[in-house]
Order: C-alpha cells, then structure tokens, then sequence
C-alpha cells in the first residue's frame, strides 16, 4: 500500500458500526455486525445473495433503521434511520440501481439530485453548464451536458452517479453492487476512478460479487453470509481467495441436513400416462449450442452456452444471481430471442419457434417469480390451474370449452396436490407462498411433461413445503423427464443434481459432476483464483 | 360471491349519490326537484314513446360498451368508441349510396360488414402501437375518435354532401327507405334480435371460449400469460379489432336504423358515454346491458325534459357527468387498492 493515509477526520475509524441488527419477521437480514473501517482505503464486502450486503449498505445509509445496534461516521453517531444526517456527516450512496431521471440531461439532473445546499429554484442553463462541467471534468467524465440521460450507457450513468454523490463533498462513499452491470472496461476505468479518490482521502466502502475484482480494489475485505459478519474487515494481503470465498458459501455439509424431512407426504405427479422406465434411453431433451443473447437492463444475455439435459437427469445451475440465470431460462422459455446459436428441445431445433409451441412440445416451467411469473393474482384459482389446458389443445378442439370442466379439472389436480383452497373460484393471492408454489406444480407438472425448468423452485418456502417441492423434482427424474434446476441455494443444488454448471457473466464458467466439493463450486461462482 | 355484490353495491350507491348531488345543486339553483325527477321518469318512461326512444339510445350505448368491456378483459382502456363508430357509419352509408339499386337483403349486411372492418382497422391503428410500442391507448384511441369526427364532418361536407339539402349542418342523402331496418323510433324487432344475438355472442366469447379466457389472463397478468405461452401481442391486437368491430357495427346500426342519414357530429357522445356504461356495467356483458337502458334512458330524458319544465337539459347532463365522475373515481381506487395489495405482497 502506498497510497497516503490521511487520518479520519477525529483519528478513528471513518466508519464503525456496534452490533448492528435488522430483521424483517423471521427473517435476520443483519445480526450483529460490528466492524470498524478506517478513513482512506477501499473497503470491499462480499457475500452471497441475501446476506445483508445491502441492508448493510441502508443502514450505513440512513435509509434502514436498526433494530438493535448503533453507526457512527467521523466519530459521530448518527441517529437511526435519518438520510439527511448520514449525508450531513459526509456519507454519499451509489445506488444498485440508478436513480437518475432518465427524461433529464446531464446537467439537470445533476442539479436536481445534488445534496449540497444553495440550489436555486430559478437557474439559467449556461451557469447550470458552467457549475458542473467544472464537476465533471474533476472526476475525468467527458459527458456533453445537454445529453439525456437515458441515451447514455449504463457505465456513463454510473459515473455519474458518483459525481453526483462526490459533489456533496463526500467523504466516504458506498458503493453498492457497481459492478454487476458494467463490461470488465467500464470496471477498470470505475475502479481507477475510486482508487484515484481514496487518493484524495475519500473512504470507499464497495459491495461486490467477484473476488477478481475484489483483488483489482480492495484493501480490506468483510464476508457476510446469513446477515453476520463471518471475516473480516482484514487485511486483502492477509488472507487467501480460497479462504474468503469458503467463508461466503460456507462449509458446512449440505445433505444431511435436509434429508427425510417430512416424509408422511408423498407427491405424487399425475404422470401415469407412460412413464419412461428410468434410464433406458438416454434421450437428449434439451441442448443449447452457443446459445449468445442481448443483455437486459438488470444482467448480462448469455454468452455462447453450451448445455445439455437428458432425460431421467437433474441438471443444477448454480451461480451468483444476476450472471444470466434469467436470460438462460427466458431463452429456453422462448420469451427471449438469441443473437446466436440454436436451442434444440426434444430433438427438433427450436430456436425460432414460438413460446406457446414449446409448451405444446412438452417443455414446462417453474419461473423465478412466482407471484408475478407464475400465477395471476387476481385471477380465480381453476383459471390459475388452466392456464396451460387453454392453449395446449386450441389446434384440436373446438373454441368453446366448459368452464364446469375446468373447474372440476383444476380441483382434481389441486387435491392431487394438495393444494389448501375453500373454493376454485378464490382469488389467487389468497393462497400461502407454499400453496401457490404446489398450484404452480399442479398445473405445470401434468402429462405432457417433458422437460421441467425450475427456476428458484423453493426459494421462500418454509421446510416442509421445501422438502415436498425437492422430492417432487426426483419423483420426476424418476419417471425419466428431464429437469433444470436453477437455483441460489447450494445445499439444494448438491442435494439434487446430477450435474452442475456455474454461470459467471452470462456464460458457463465451469461444470462439476457429483460429488461436489462446495469449495471449488464457490470459487467459479465468484470468480476465486486459488 | 360477496365481493361481486360489494362492487354492484358501490357502484349503485355511486350512482344514488350522483342523484343526491345534482338534487342538491337543482334545489339551490332554485329548480323544483320534484318537477325534474318526474319529468325524467316521464321522458325516459311513461311519456308516449319515450319508452321507445330510451331503447333506441340504449343500442348504440350497448354496442359500444360491449367494445369497452371486451378491452377492458384483456387489460386495454380502448376509449375510442366514438371515432370507430363515426368512420363504421361512414362505410355502411358508403356501401348503401354506391349500391343504391341492389337488394337490402344483400346490400345491409355488406354495409354492416364494411362497418364492422372500417371499425376494426380504426381501432387497430391504436392496438398496433400499443402491443409494438407501449403507447398508451386512452391517448391514441382518444385522439383517433377526433380523427374520426374530422373524417365525418370531411365526407358530410364533401364528397357525400347532400347537393339540395337545405341545413345549416352539413349531412349525407338518405339512404333509401328499403334499406331501413326501423322507422324513425329507431327501435324494431330486428334490431333488437340484432342487437340480443351480438351480446350474446360477446357474452359466449367472454366467458365460455378459450380465447376469452386467454383474454382475461392477459388481462389480469400479462407477464404470467407470457410465461404461460400465450402470444400477448395477437391477443392484443385480436381484442382491439374486436372493440372497433363492435363500435363500428353500432355505426351502421344507427344508419340503416333511426338515422337514415349522417349528419356532421351526430350523437357527439354516444362512445364516451359508452365507457361509462361499461364501467357501471362492471364490465360485464349483463351489467353493461342494464347499464346501456339506464343511459338510454336519461339520454331520451334529456332530449325530452325541456319540453315539459322550464329546465334547460344540461342540468341532466350535469346528472349523467356526475354518474361518469363518481363510477370512475371507484374504478380508479379499487384498481389502485388492488395495485397497492399486489406490491405488498411481493415486497414480503
């Protein structure tokens, strides 16, 4: 380290939190986190999703209030849960998201959402131009003021968000995810302009997902997993990949844990009509050839995958969210075209075929959303439960359909699954998250079934309702569909697969067969050198 | 169960509180109230023939409304009944005046076909943008139906001009006597068989066809809909094309029924009121045709009112805006309660 060290402004730490907690019900976004970071260096925190990286960050922020615990900036506590005064103490927030109006140029919005005083309420647009073309220029941007926002890229935007943030007078700036959508340039110029800003004295404290660029950047690092502070803040010198990206996933092992669970309930697939007895013919029901794909305003498309699922097979995809498990199963769902390379379902290629006809060919889903993905809310459950009987047999049958025999249909299938409901006719959304969960199975896991893609399947479920989504997907396997299983949640994705990939920036960064060592799984999801 | 009565229940209490309010401000202008809630029952109901003229206002209100509530199924604000209905007039009087000599058995279908896809293609315009682009539809629908009205005004003062008519207003020949389907009254049995068999067909697309099912999916949760397999965009474009279809057809209806001519803004209102009848209707092909008779019925009265009292007839305008204003104000907030309740739970 040779960068200069100014003291903090009152000789101690720039930031320092005591047992900081936050909960949200059952659930610990923070537990007792007490860290200290000192003023002047680039602090980087880590950790999987829902760890409590960005709580952390509102909470810093001023935009959570804890439940327990106290954050002091400069030496000075602040009081809980009050924006103003974290800015007034000199702490400025990059946004996972931006926050710029889009309908604004450069210079208006810069103007609006600066949070120093003397704004005035009647300006004229040379000063406006003049005022903060001296900003810019500080921060080496070289942005025509008159531009609108929303024609800008994505890593202009995000340096202007910074200067936003710098031109209160920072002191310390929080940076939460930065890099989850910038191409690796736009990172090493962002990570020069920080550097270049610690070396002005300013503590930057950075949320991020790879060690790769946790190495580019940072001077300490702190992992976070389950809403503790399991390391750090340490020195980056001091400690080996290897260690911190064990310290994100955690060690701990996964089967046992979740093994015989609930074992009264049976699920029972409603697919008797000609099983497939497993692994005779290994059929290939799903493969995807240098699948490329445009990137989307919250991650990046795919980035020539490669990828196969046979039948009788469960194939997990892990990765850390936002490295294009989205884009993956929106392409194979065909709600997303590719730029590149060709989709086969089930032997046929299906690159250019229509959504609805991939469902006719037997593909079914599980999508990440369930409440907005997969159910209508406000819609009836039996309609819920028909979505798919309404387009699979347009073709063949005549266009008036009796709604008593869907009705019937759909009740026999929800108490098939044992869905918990007073009448088809209630509305959706007054069905628990498990419930709605086992009405999505209800309608997706039908004869037909070919291939299963579930994404996020038990995510938010309590145990039982867990354990039943998980048997269901073997039950499957069993009778020799194929299934793809995305998935945040490690444990289950060993539990399950037969295979697994780990997607990185959109593409497939490696591929492990069981039985799996959690180590190596969490370096290629971070991007870990050992 | 219940909360289908609870929305029936508000939305009638909406209605009672419009009468309440315009009561309130006739007694403080000094009007009888008295006076002017007979003359209504009077003008809409006993009056000799009034009955008949609040079916012969209720039709096109019918039609169109219908167009609403299909639009509304699938999640489109379609508000451009009035334009749909204009350029369908326009056809069906274009078909008749240019087969003038052939036999109305054959003549009045084709008009009321020509109607139906003039309709179809002035509402498609809109849907179009809507399913390519993401336009908002209240604004392109709205400014079409100006579009359709200068269209109008355009071949009743041109090319279709009556050469030896006499008025102040612009207005087309007569379309010749064969080919209409009622007298003046503008009510007759095949008209109202005409009118019956297209609401029941509406009601059969609705709710007992895949493809109204398929609507209301879309409808209710598009993103779902897509996940499902469903082609958002064709059932968009299928349901706007179904909403002009209708407005359109109730163009010809007025032609070839109480009209027999086009004259330059004609029933100026008829498709903005429809939206109302759709709303009070709950959107429902039932609800709207109760709807549709009310409307008719204050629009017989309106026309009739200053016949019997001294009242000016937009004090029963200011009854019928206040029904608009109050029927959408519920709408608005219970599908901002419903908005509200949805973000909620995804938040959790």
């Amino acid at each position: 380290m040779t960068a200069p060290r100014p003291p903090g402004p009152a000789g101690g730490p720039a930031v320092r939190c005591r047992s900081l907690g936050v909960y949200f019900g059952a659930v610990r976004a923070l537990h007792d986190v007490s860290l200290d970071l000192a003023a002047g260096r680039i602090h980087a925190v880590v950790g999987q999703n829902g760890a409590g990286k960005s709580t952390l960050a509102k909470v810093l922020g001023g935009l959570q209030a804890p439940k327990t615990g106290e954050v002091h900036i400069a030496g000075r506590r602040l009081p809980a849960g009050d924006v103003r005064a974290a800015r007034d103490a000199g702490f400025a927030m990059v946004h996972q998201h931006f926050s710029l109006p889009p309908s604004f140029t450069v210079a208006e919005a810069l103007e609006l959402t600066a949070a120093r005083g003397g704004s005035r309420s009647i300006y004229r647009r040379t000063d406006l131009h003049r005022r903060w073309q001296h900003e810019l220029a500080d921060v080496g941007g070289e942005t025509a003021l008159s531009t609108r926002i929303r024609d800008l890229p994505v890593e202009t935007r995000q340096s202007l968000e910074i200067v936003r943030a710098l031109a209160s007078e920072a002191r310390i700036l929080m940076l939460d995810e930065p890099t989850a959508l910038l191409t690796p340039a736009a990172t090493d110029a962002l990570f020069e302009r920080l550097r270049r800003l610690r070396d002005r004295g300013v503590t930057v404290i950075i949320v991020l997902h790879k060690l790769r660029e946790v190495a580019a950047i940072a001077d300490t690092v702190s992992v976070l997993r389950d809403g503790e502070l399991v390391l750090g803040p340490i020195e980056w010198s001091e400690v080996s990949q290897g260690r911190i990206s064990d310290a994100i996933v955690g060690s701990a092992p996964a089967a046992e844990r979740i093994a015989g669970v609930g074992a009264g309930e049976t699920p029972r697939p409603g697919l008797s009509e000609g099983p497939t007895p497993p692994n005779t013919n290994k059929r290939t029901l799903l493969e995807l050839v240098r699948v490329s794909s445009r990137e989307s305003a919250f991650e990046p498309g795919l980035r020539s995958v490669d990828l196969n699922v046979e039948a009788g097979q469960i194939v997990g995809v892990a990765g850390v969210e936002g490295n294009g498990q989205r884009a993956l199963v929106s392409t194979i769902a065909g709600l997303q075209p590719v730029t590149e390379g060709s989709v086969i379902i089930g032997g046929a290629d299906a690159t250019g075929v229509s959504a609805g006809r991939r469902r006719l060919q037997g593909l079914r889903l599980v999508p990440f959303d369930r409440n907005s993905e997969g159910i209508s809310r406000s819609a009836p459950l039996w309609l819920n439960q028909s979505a798919l009987r309404l387009i699979a047999s347009r073709r063949q049958r005549s266009p008036l359909v009796s709604v008593r025999g869907l009705k019937r249909q759909a009740a026999e299938a929800m108490d098939h699954w044992r869905v918990r409901y007073d009448s088809v006719a209630q509305p959706a959304d007054s069905l628990s998250g498990g419930n709605v969960q086992r009405l999505i199975l209800s309608r997706e896991l039908a004869p037909g079934l070919e291939l299963l893609v579930a994404a996020q399947p038990t995510r938010g479920l309590d145990f039982a309702a867990t354990g039943f989504v998980r048997r269901s997907l073997r039950e499957l396997r069993q009778q020799g569909a194929g299934v793809l299983l995305v998935s945040s949640d490690l444990d289950e994705l060993f539990e399950l697969s037969d295979r697994l990939v780990v997607m990185y920036g959109g593409g497939v960064a490696a591929r492990f067969e069981a039985p799996y060592d959690p180590s190596a799984v969490g370096d290629a999801m971070t991007g870990a050198v050992r | 169960m219940t909360d289908g009565l609870q929305r029936w229940a508000s939305t009638a209490a909406m209605v009672g509180l419009s009468f309440l309010l315009t009561a309130a401000i006739l007694q403080v202008s000094g009007y009888g109230v008295g006076d002017v809630f007979s003359g209504v029952i009077e003008g809409s109901i006993t009056a000799p023939g009034a009955a008949s003229s609040s079916i012969r206002w209720a039709i096109p209100l019918l039609l169109i409304g219908l167009g609403v509530a299909v639009g509304f199924r699938a999640g489109f604000f379609n508000v451009g009944g009035q334009g749909q209905f204009y350029v369908g007039a326009c056809a069906a009087l274009a078909v008749t005046l240019g087969w003038s000599d052939g036999p109305a058995p054959l003549v009045i279908p084709c008009g009321m076909l020509a109607a139906v896809v003039t309709g179809m293609a002035w509402s498609l315009l809109p849907g179009y943008l809507r399913v390519r682009f993401g336009t908002d539809e209240v604004l392109t629908t709205l400014m079409m139906s100006f579009i359709g009205a200068l269209v109008l005004q355009y071949l009743t003062a041109g090319p279709m001009r009556n050469p030896s008519g006499t008025g102040q207003t612009a207005a087309s020949e007569r379309i010749p006597e064969a080919f209409r389907i009622t007298d003046g009254s503008g009510v007759s049995t095949t008209v109202v068989v005409l009118v019956g068999g297209v609401a029941a067909l509406v009601w059969l697309l609705l709710e007992r066809t895949r493809f109204g099912m398929t609507m209301t999916l879309v409808g209710r949760n598009p993103t779902m809909a897509r996940w499902q397999g469903i082609d958002v965009r064709r059932v968009g474009l299928i349901n706007f094309a179904l909403s002009g279809a209708l407005a359109g057809l109730a163009g010809a209806v007025e032609l070839y029924g109480p009209a027999g001519r086009l004259v330059t803004g004609f029933s100026p209102e008829v498709g903005f009121t429809a939206v109302v009848v759709a709303l009070v209707g709950l959107l429902s092909v039932g609800g709207t045709i109760v709807a549709a008779v009310f409307f008719g019925g204050l629009q017989s009265a309106i026309l009739f009112l200053p016949i019997v009292t001294d009242l000016p007839s937009p004090a029963l305008v200011l009854l019928h805006g206040m029904v608009a204003f109050l029927v959408t104000v519920r709408f608005r907030a219970a599908r901002r309660q419903r908005a509200a309740s949805g973000a909620e739970a995804r938040a959790s």
